[in-house]
């Protein structure tokens, strides 16, 4: 399978990290994929859930969640239609490309 | 995703927000993304990619429904921004095998511009590659007190 390099120069994750401060937050991903995004975050925040319909990018997320993060940020299989979370949980909520 | 069902993942997001809390929406501003050659040299624009009808529908159906929820009142526009995100190659042809794979039920390389990417590259520095620009925006949105 042929692969690209996304965004090597972390435009995305500078700016991101300029403009949110993720430091003690809960931060819920809608659409995480392979966690490409998470990962640039995850480090950052106190409690990270990335979720998405496709079990086969989970799969992969989860194998390439980083060691530092593996005991706060998980990956759970949902869809926006239904978030299995209850109400006022999250202090961030992410969509990146998702909607 | 259907407009309707934006409209409600939306609603959703909003009900496990806190109070305080906020929504960061990352996507493409602009549609047929440019195929350019990069080098120490510098870059040059080979072309552009077409977007397939279903990649237009959804991108207006998803400005559509943050326009809706923010009408509705339950989102607040705090900050946006626009940025550049790059996808990298190293040859013409491993960008092509990619866009196959990956993209084709939303982008098409036409192949006057595949062949323009590759007499670029070919003439261009022994460290050429060839890189996908996507502009795109992020929006940070406070949930609305209700």
């Amino acid at each position: 399978m042929a692969k690209a390099q996304k965004d090597p120069e972390g435009f995305e994750q500078r700016l991101l990290h300029k403009l949110v401060d993720f430091k003690d937050k809960h931060v819920l991903e809608v659409g995480c994929g392979e966690g490409r995004l998470t990962f640039k975050y995850g480090a950052a925040a106190k409690r990270v859930i990335g979720f998405d319909p496709d079990h086969d990018a989970l799969r992969i997320a989860r194998v390439d969640a980083p060691l530092d993060m593996q005991k706060h940020v998980h990956f759970a299989n949902a869809s926006a239609s239904n978030i299995p979370f209850s109400k006022e949980t999250f202090d961030i909520a992410i969509l990146a490309w998702s909607l | 995703m259907q407009h309707e069902s934006m409209v409600h993942a939306l609603d959703e997001i909003r009900r496990t927000l806190k109070p305080n809390g906020m929504l960061i929406d990352l996507r493409p501003v602009e549609a047929n993304w440019s195929v350019e050659i990069v080098s120490s040299a510098g870059w040059q624009a080979a072309g552009r990619l077409s977007d397939l009808p279903v990649a237009l529908a959804d991108d207006e159906a998803a400005f559509q429904a943050m326009r809706e929820v923010e009408s509705n009142g339950w989102y607040i526009k705090k900050q946006e921004q626009e940025f550049a995100f790059f996808y990298y190659w190293d040859t013409p042809s491993e960008m092509k095998e990619f866009m196959d794979e990956e993209w084709a039920d939303f982008e098409k390389l036409e192949d006057h511009v595949y062949q323009k990417t590759k007499s670029m590259w070919a003439l261009a520095n022994a460290d050429a590659r060839v890189r996908v620009r996507v502009n795109m925006l992020i929006t940070l949105w406070d949930k609305r007190w209700s």
